[in-house]
């Protein structure tokens, strides 16, 4: 069960389409509702243009209100070639002088008021129906003079929509096609720009696919500096991968020669011992022989001590271990084994520490750390071993420290010493090589810090701290 | 049962109601179908639809249009009735149970009105590919001719004076006759004839000529026609020497039967009039009716008006001796078409029409009683 994959491409495409089209689809409602607007309002200037000629030509004549409408005010309705128009033209008493008798909707009162309170008259528009269609008018209202004579008359226009519904759709149209233009321009561009912008990527994709499975030298790419990154982490990686399989070669080759050696060692042994007469010096090889085979056993637990501690980290989930418990119970353990080496062993230390840790591993840790110094320590040495709190440090930790009266390790070797297999080239002391590197891959798998510190006057220091609070070891 | 019954009743009150309508519409002229025509005994009983068409155009004039209509569509009966343009008018708004199926009228001003009030049906005909975008209005008015208006001349008042070719030469010639042309001067009555009124009102747009035309026609008691038939029989016989504002396609043809009527197209300014025709909305037969538009304005319908009406048809690709490429080879001056538009709605006023009407009677009064004849 995979899980669906999410290609930033398509989203890319994706969101950048829908942008656009909400884009574009406001554009386009917003010019719709312009063009009404308009061509109602260019329209609506005919409408009231042709009012005001008529209006023009309304004269009081002998107190008589006389109407000579003009070709013109016709003309101006006729420029909407295929509108019905209709008009009226009335007194104050509500009587049609001439015109169509039964225009609809007629906004009296509003006429009315303008005509009372004596001040210029202003155009109002309305749309009704009438004879089948809908109309839009104007009704404008003109003051006549004669002498003491004041007249008001109003004048009615109107005219189907047909032409003004007609431009604002083509103007609408212009723009739908501008927009479909512009939108699809537009996407081919934001298409190529995206196509442009994965490419690095592309580019790193196709670096790694056409590398052998061996090389893993570091990727070399111009990438923008976003990538970089991206590439940076790839090279890391890389180079992890690279010291991690070269220290695997390594420990292979080494874990072959340790037990490959012991073995030719005991074969050889075995056959000296069966060729030997001499009752004393077959004891004496028989006794290498258990020796060397005491060391090959030992190599071989440690190796699948490993095995199993590798399995471990990634099987076992942590639980709360008593660290100082544990070391107590370790030191007893080992105290008989110290003795027969003539050494002394000591627990220092009263604080009780509790963390989140995997109980099987850190005996392994602390066996491997206290029999290494029960190791290199001379007879009638003391290991000490001591557990303490330090909350001075920015974050409170648990301090463990095994301290030995050994040789101690010279400073150039204290890099290599927590290698697979590695010992000093003047240890003669049988051992495998694999405990100490256990137990700091013990160490780090539980985030503490594994130091190795000299001790006076002569000795080592092996210190592991444990932070108190490692939430990250949940 | 009942339904049965009712049905019965139905039809008996349907059947009563045509006789009723053709009891009524005597006034009609029936040109019968093509198929009662070739075998009327076999289909004497059988009923045919009917196309009811009135109108302003001599009915010699139209019958060719309805023969060829009615051979492309056999089984129509089509009842024709003339009459005055303004009658027409009148009578269609009045009479709304008689509206036909198309009206046809010279009268643009007066069928405008009913197209843009709302009478008209409307009906995309496919032929308006055929004639020019400014001879209909919407889809619903359409203009089928092209008509100059004109003025005929008896040349026997001339004696020797050359014919006038321009107002301002008519105008001369009345001032050089004086009184010899007391009484003989033949007008439309503005009042009674609908196109009459169009051609005077739209002379009062287009001319200065127009206030002394009209003085020299009040001095001189023009008579006043409601029809261009009975202006021409009077110019014929003498009773009136010049006719003003007559329909071309009438005065031209009996310039030729005549050759002492002379027809011209003033050279200052020629009016232009088209006959229109409409589908009124409650048409009874609207399938016919559009089919009967269709026909008009089709290439056949235009080449028989060039050549069998003697009417110029609007199309300029029609050919014939009427058509419009012979009428510009004529004397004339410029064409001015009256516009088939809102523009006409100022001809239909009723304060403008009494100012017109005012200044027409204070003219035609202002001399002795006229001797109007109204046939």
């Amino acid at each position: 069960m995979t899980k669906a994959t999410t290609s930033i491409r398509r989203q890319l495409i994706f969101m950048v389409a829908t942008v656009l089209i909400l884009i574009n689809a406001v554009a386009l409602w917003s010019t719709h509702i312009y063009a009404n607007r308009a061509a109602k309002e260019s329209y609506d200037r005919l409408l009231y243009g042709s009012a005001l000629q008529m209006a023009e030509n309304i004269t009081l004549l002998d107190s008589k209100v006389f109407i000579d409408l003009p070709v013109s005010a016709f003309e101006t309705l006729a420029l909407s070639t295929s509108d019905r128009a209709f008009y009226a033209i009335m007194n104050g008493q509500y009587q049609v002088l001439t015109g169509y008798k039964d225009l609809p909707n007629i906004p009296f009162p509003q006429l009315l008021l303008q005509s009372k309170e004596k001040e210029k008259f202003q155009p109002i528009y309305y749309e009704a129906d009438y004879r089948h269609e809908r109309v839009r008018f104007v009704a404008l209202g003109k003051r006549l003079f004669e002498a003491d004579n004041v007249n008001d008359v109003f004048i009615i226009v109107g005219q189907t929509l047909g032409a003004r519904d007609v431009a604002a759709a083509e103007m609408s149209q212009m723009v739908l096609q501008f927009v479909t233009l512009f939108f699809f321009i537009t996407l081919l561009l934001l298409l190529f720009v995206i196509w442009r912008v994965l490419q690095p990527l592309q580019a790193i994709k196709q670096a790694i696919t056409e590398r052998s499975p061996q090389e893993l030298s570091p990727l070399e790419a111009n990438v923008p500096s976003e990538i970089a990154p991206l590439l940076k982490s790839i090279n890391y990686f890389m180079a992890q991968l690279d010291t991690t399989l070269s220290r695997l070669k390594r420990f292979t080759a080494e874990a072959a020669h340790q037990i490959r050696t012991p073995l030719a060692g005991l074969n050889s042994q075995a056959q000296n011992a069966l060729d030997e007469t001499d009752e004393t010096l077959r004891q004496k090889q028989l006794q290498h022989i258990l020796e060397s085979s005491d060391v090959l056993s030992n190599t071989v637990n440690q190796l699948l001590n490993r095995a199993t501690l590798t399995h471990r980290f990634q099987s076992h989930p942590f639980s709360p271990v008593s660290l100082d418990q544990l070391t107590k119970e370790t030191c007893r353990e080992l105290v008989v084994w110290a003795l027969q080496q003539d050494v002394e062993m000591e627990y220092v230390g009263e604080v009780q520490a509790t963390i989140n840790g995997d109980e099987f591993a850190l005996k392994q840790m602390l066996q491997n750390i206290i029999e290494n110094a029960i190791k290199y320590s001379p007879k009638g040495g003391v290991v000490e071993v001591e557990l303490m709190a330090d909350s001075k440090k920015p974050a409170a930790s648990w301090v463990l420290q095994i301290r030995d009266q050994g040789v101690g390790v010279p400073d150039q070797d204290k890099e290599h010493i927590f290698e697979y297999f590695y010992r000093s080239p003047d240890n003669f002391t049988s051992g495998t090589g694999i405990g100490l590197s256990i137990a700091k891959e013990v160490a780090e798998h539980h985030n503490a810090r594994f130091h190795l510190k000299d001790n006076q006057p002569n000795g080592l220091i092996v210190e592991v701290i444990f932070p108190q609070h490692s939430e990250a070891l949940l | 049962m009942m339904t049965r019954y009712v049905g019965w009743c139905m039809w008996l009150w349907v059947s009563f109601l045509g006789w009723a309508v053709n009891a009524k519409t005597t006034e009609f002229v029936v040109f019968p179908s093509v198929h009662e025509l070739k075998n009327e005994a076999s289909t004497a009983y059988q009923q045919y639809p009917v196309l009811t068409v009135r109108g302003a155009i001599n009915r010699e004039a139209i019958a060719p249009l309805f023969q060829a209509y009615q051979e492309k569509y056999p089984n129509v009966v089509i009842h024709y009735a003339e009459s005055n343009t303004r009658h027409l008018y009148e009578q269609f708004l009045t009479q709304p149970e008689s509206r036909p199926d198309i009206m046809l009228s010279p009268a643009m001003d007066l069928q405008f009105k009913l197209a843009n009030d709302g009478y008209a049906l409307a009906y995309d005909s496919p032929e308006l590919a055929n004639v020019p975008s400014d001879s209909y209005w919407r889809n619903e008015l359409f203009g089928f001719t092209y008509e100059p208006i004109v003025t005929a001349i008896n040349s026997d008042i001339l004696a020797g004076e050359t014919l006038p070719q321009s107002r301002e030469q008519l105008l001369n010639l009345i001032r050089s006759k004086n009184h010899l042309l007391d009484d003989k001067i033949g007008l439309f009555d503005i009042q009674q004839s609908g196109l009459g009124y169009l051609a005077w009102a739209y002379d009062g747009q287009q001319s200065r000529s127009y206030g002394r035309l009209l003085e020299a026609f009040g001095t001189h008691q023009a008579r006043l026609y409601t029809d261009t038939s009975s202006m021409l029989n009077a110019l014929l016989k003498g009773q009136i020497f010049i006719a003003y504002n007559l329909v071309g396609a009438y005065s031209y043809r009996w310039s030729e039967q005549y050759d002492w009527i002379r027809t011209i197209m003033p050279t200052d300014y020629t009016s232009i009039i088209m006959r229109t025709a409409f589908i009124p909305r409650d048409a009874q037969q609207p399938v016919l009716a559009k089919r009967f538009i269709d026909f008009l304005l089709s290439p056949t319908g235009q080449h028989i008006l060039a050549n069998q009406s003697g009417i110029t048809p609007i199309s300029l690709n029609a050919v014939g001796p009427y058509s419009r490429e012979a009428l510009r080879k004529l004397p004339h001056g410029i064409f001015r078409p009256i516009p088939l538009g809102l523009e006409l709605l100022i001809q239909t006023d009723d304060a403008k029409k009494h100012i017109i009407y005012h200044e027409w009677d204070s003219a035609m009064l202002s001399a002795e009683p006229s001797l109007s004849v109204t046939p």
